[in-house]
């Protein structure tokens, strides 16, 4: 089971639901559905935080994704953070009408393109798991995240509520690891274990520290 | 006080004065200019160097901003970040290394995101990784904005640190610069003040590795630290401002210096200038007060001369100054016209002393200090003098009887008559006193003297003539001659005068001093002696010259004469010593002496039954004692004769030099029942009148008259008139010098009474006369 993220990250999240809802539906749901809230080091509700489960059978689940693009429009990586399963070929569309000459320094994955407006290069294979910070040699400003991971199973934390839900996951061990962006470079995701029953929704939450503005 | 004293005190005082007081004021002024200019160079240097420090600071901040910027730049070189995220160190290092000799850091490294040190590149002065690097990140990182301060190895470094994006923060660039020497040039290019830091490392030895100070300022600073305050240099006072810079492996201190003395520098031309005017000031000041000083002392010291020379008794000489307008002027004036009053006071002073009011001529003082100066004039030229001396006769009976007024001018005319009889104006005519002149005669001896007095007499002759009043002039003229008379003014004058007086008694023309007449000579008391010798032992001899009657009356008469029977000099003859007794007054006893012969002849047995009648001659001595008449009274008593007996002969002078005196005594005497006669009637001047009034009984005509009957026929009427004047009034008449028959018998023929002289017979001792007598009976 793959959860397809996109650009149109925010649809592939489930719309958040009211707390008598999260109830009356936990009673109801499946046993494999995975709900993760996560706070920041004050304890407000933290957005754009990407939550996932890694593990050996959710390793053996992923396939890379096909039409994945960091595209570059009005001087900005649109997304800004790219979540991308492990293998998976990243189209790299400049939109603007000037050159951007995106570089990624990152272990993850070294790259540049010196891309002229409209064009598109050849894609990007990220075939190691991890964060690949990119940037922009012409315009300092410009910054993205590609989030490599070796599982299917993630989401990414609306605004406001800061909870995600993750459904279809096997019961079984994982890992719950939580990465944002504001996390200082090089710095690993926050993970914790988390156990998932067949039945039954479990519930997690998750505290970020030591975010950068 | 001399003129030495005044000068020194007036002008050194007035001038030294004003000078102190100027230069204290100019001490004052220059001293607080001076302060004042010191505490404003240092005010505007210390305002200064807040501007510099603040100035330096900025330098300092910019510099660190620019270096910041640089490092910023540099660590966003895409080649840099792509060297430095290659993952190979040396690759890294070296990258470090190039970037950062591009903007001339010494030290560059690379840090994690949590500030651990991965890199570390050095530049070629420096060996291994500083120790203190590690305080400077953890400071920098707690103000990332900054720029930090160390010092390495004794050298100042200033530290900068830049994220290293990619394009977030992924690292940190740590850039350390030398502090160099080019920074503190800019600074005193800029500002002209001087720059040092001064390190001390943590071991404590300080180190000046950056100043634009010379080399000694340096050597001053190395050995002092962090100076405060004042630096002197060899090129002058340097004011400090040391402040503090944060840092780390060692103190730093930003030090910058300013020169006092720059600031200064125009001030002390000004003062210079100041100082010059000032010397200037007091020189003219000293001579401006100085000459105003010698205005003001020159005419006191001409003023001081001129009361020395007034005291002195100098009158004559005029005050300076006199023609100045200020107060100086007006003192001198003043004392000018001081001069002229006492001088001119003293003048009436002298004339009063000197000279004699009523004639004009000069006094005896005056006189007697003329002839002093004469002699003492005559001492060195051997040149003779004399003085002569005048007395008028019978001055105070024209007093008395033509009044005092008439007496006044009488002596004016006098004076004036004796002024004209002088021969040069050299000789001097003084009223002694009295009516008694007396006149200097210059180089003369007595032949001049002789010829004066001839011109003298000659002047008299002429009668004074005052409102219908005529008075003849005659006087006693006596003079005494320098040197042969007498040594000395005094004794000349005094000679003199007893010349007149012996001339005056004896009526004769002028006398010529002589010892003999003289009481007070040597000579004249050594005769005195004699005389009293002679009177005590009965060395005198009563003499007798017979009287005869022309008309046969009865009785004899005679006049009694003394003779001196000297033991040595046989009979002296009577003018060798009555003149000088009159003049002594021994007269008186020699009078006395005579009446007590007579008496005792008279009451002798010689006389018995014979009727002699004796004439005795009076002195004015003799009418001018008071006791005259109670002595001769107790004589007559004592022997027992009658005054009848008597006739007591007077002169008309001795009458004339008193006449009340004289009359009184006369009267007396002829109430005691004496005869009175007038000797040598016709010689004086008493008039008729007044001899009318004197109980006289008889006149004895002066042998001159009598002895000239025989030559001219005035004589024979003056004594033919005077007998019959006489007879009219009462009066007998004696003749005297008769010595030729033919005059007696002219005399009896006149009805003359009595006759005397040697045809008849010379004075003769009493047994002589006694002979004579009997032989004529």
């Amino acid at each position: 089971m793959f959860v397809f993220l996109n650009a149109q990250f925010p649809k592939q999240i489930r719309a958040p639901l009211s707390a008598a809802a999260w109830v009356v539906l936990g009673a109801a749901a499946q046993a494999n559905t995975v709900q993760v809230a996560v706070v920041d080091a004050a304890g407000k509700p933290l957005a754009n935080a990407v939550v996932f489960l890694d593990s050996a059978e959710a390793r053996k689940l992923v396939k890379p994704l096909a039409g994945a693009e960091m595209a570059q429009d009005k001087k900005q990586f649109v997304p800004d953070v790219l979540v991308v399963p492990v293998g998976t070929e990243v189209q790299f569309p400049n939109r603007d009408s000037v050159r951007h000459h995106v570089y990624s320094f990152s272990p993850t994955k070294k790259f540049e393109l010196k891309l002229y407006g409209g064009t598109s290069a050849s894609p990007v294979l990220f075939d190691k798991p991890g964060v690949a910070l990119l940037g922009c040699n012409i315009h300092d400003a410009m910054v993205g995240w590609v989030l490599v991971l070796e599982t299917p199973f993630y989401a990414r934390t609306p605004p406001i509520s800061g909870k995600v839900q993750i459904d279809n996951v096997p019961p079984g061990a994982y890992t719950l690891r939580t990465w944002h962006a504001g996390l200082p470079v090089g710095e690993p995701a926050v993970e914790q274990p988390l156990k998932v029953a067949a039945t039954g929704v479990v519930s997690a939450s998750v505290r970020m520290t030591g975010l950068q503005p | 006080m001399n003129l030495t004293t005044l000068r020194s005190s007036m002008i050194v005082r007035m001038v030294g004065l004003s000078l102190l007081l100027l230069l204290l004021v100019q001490a004052a002024g220059f001293v607080v200019v001076r302060a004042s200019i010191d505490r404003n160079a240092r005010a505007s240097v210390v305002r200064a160097l807040d501007l510099d420090e603040n100035v330096w600071q900025r330098l300092l901040e910019q510099n660190a901003d620019r270096l910041r910027q640089g490092s910023a730049l540099l660590a966003a070189d895409y080649g840099f970040r792509s060297a430095v995220n290659s993952g190979d160190s040396e690759t890294i290092e070296s990258v470090l290394e190039n970037h950062g000799s591009r903007i001339g850091a010494a030290v560059t490294a690379l840090l994690a995101t949590n500030y651990e040190l991965r890199v570390v590149s050095l530049s070629g002065s420096m060996v291994k990784t500083p120790d203190g690097l590690g305080n400077v990140i953890s400071r920098l990182v707690a103000q990332p904005q900054s720029s930090q301060v160390a010092v390495m190895g004794g050298v100042p470094y200033q530290f900068v640190m830049v994220p290293l994006r990619a394009p977030v923060v992924i690292g940190w660039v740590l850039m350390g610069f030398p502090i160099v020497q080019s920074q503190a040039d800019e600074v005193r290019q800029l500002l002209g003040a001087h720059v040092a830091l001064v390190v001390t490392d943590a071991r404590g030895v300080t180190t000046v590795p950056v100043t634009t100070l010379p080399a000694d300022a340096r050597a001053l600073l190395q050995s002092d630290g962090a100076a405060q305050g004042e630096l002197q240099t060899q090129d002058g006072k340097l004011l400090v401002r040391s402040s503090p810079i944060d840092s780390v492996g060692g103190e730093v201190h930003s030090l910058l210096l300013r020169s006092v003395d720059e600031v200064t520098a125009p001030y002390r031309q000004l003062q210079i200038l100041l100082a010059i005017i000032t010397v200037l000031g007091v020189l003219l000041f000293a001579v401006g007060n100085g000459l105003l000083a010698q205005r003001l002392v020159v005419p006191l010291r001409s003023l001081l001369a001129a009361t020395q020379r007034l005291s002195r008794g100098e009158y004559d000489t005029p005050l300076q100054h006199t023609g100045r307008t200020d107060e100086i002027g007006n003192l001198a004036r003043s004392f000018d016209g001081m001069r002229i009053d006492i001088g001119a006071q003293q003048t009436e002073i002298r004339r009063l002393a000197y000279w004699d009011r009523l004639t004009g001529l000069p006094n005896r003082e005056r006189f007697r200090e003329a002839v002093v100066q004469a002699i003492a004039d005559s001492a060195t030229s051997a040149y003779p003098l004399a003085v002569l001396t005048l007395d008028l006769d019978r001055f105070k009976h024209v007093n008395d009887v033509l009044g005092y007024a008439f007496g006044d001018r009488l002596l004016q005319a006098v004076a004036s008559r004796l002024s004209e009889q002088m021969r040069t104006p050299d000789d001097m005519v003084a009223r002694l006193g009295g009516n008694e002149f007396a006149i200097l005669l210059q180089h003369a001896d007595a032949q001049v003297v002789q010829a004066t007095v001839q011109r003298i007499n000659q002047s008299f002759e002429v009668p004074l003539a005052f409102d219908d009043q005529t008075v003849d002039l005659s006087a006693g003229i006596g003079f005494a001659c320098w040197p042969g008379d007498a040594a000395d003014a005094d004794t000349l004058l005094g000679r003199s005068e007893i010349a007149m007086y012996a001339a005056k008694r004896k009526l004769s023309g002028a006398l010529q001093y002589d010892a003999s007449l003289d009481s007070a000579s040597a000579q004249t008391l050594s005769l005195l002696t004699e005389l009293r010798h002679a009177v005590e032992h009965n060395e005198l001899r009563l003499y007798l010259q017979p009287k005869v009657a022309l008309h046969g009356q009865p009785g004899w008469a005679a006049e009694a004469l003394v003779r001196w029977q000297h033991p040595q000099r046989g009979l002296v003859p009577p003018m060798e010593f009555i003149p000088f007794a009159e003049q002594t007054g021994f007269v008186r006893h020699l009078t006395l002496w005579m009446f007590e012969e007579i008496a005792r002849l008279l009451s002798g047995p010689q006389l018995a039954g014979k009727a002699l009648r004796v004439s005795i001659n009076l002195s004015t001595r003799d009418l001018m004692d008071p006791e005259l008449s109670r002595r001769l009274g107790e004589i007559l008593v004592r022997y027992g004769v009658l005054a009848s007996a008597f006739c007591l002969e007077i002169t008309e002078s001795a009458i004339m030099d008193d006449p009340a005196r004289a009359e009184a005594m006369l009267n007396r005497l002829s109430e005691q029942g004496f005869k009175l006669s007038i000797d040598d009637f016709g010689t004086g001047y008493s008039s008729l009148a007044y001899l009318k009034r004197l109980p006289v009984d008889e006149l004895k005509i002066d042998k001159s008259f009598v002895m000239g009957m025989q030559v001219g026929e005035d004589d024979v009427m003056i004594v033919r008139s005077t007998i019959d004047l006489a007879h009219n009034l009462g009066l007998t008449v004696v003749a005297e010098g008769v010595e030729t028959g033919e005059i007696l018998e002219h005399l009896r023929a006149l009805a003359c009474d009595e006759a005397q002289g040697y045809h008849i017979a010379r004075p003769l001792p009493v047994d002589d006369f006694l002979a004579w007598q009997a032989r004529q009976a």
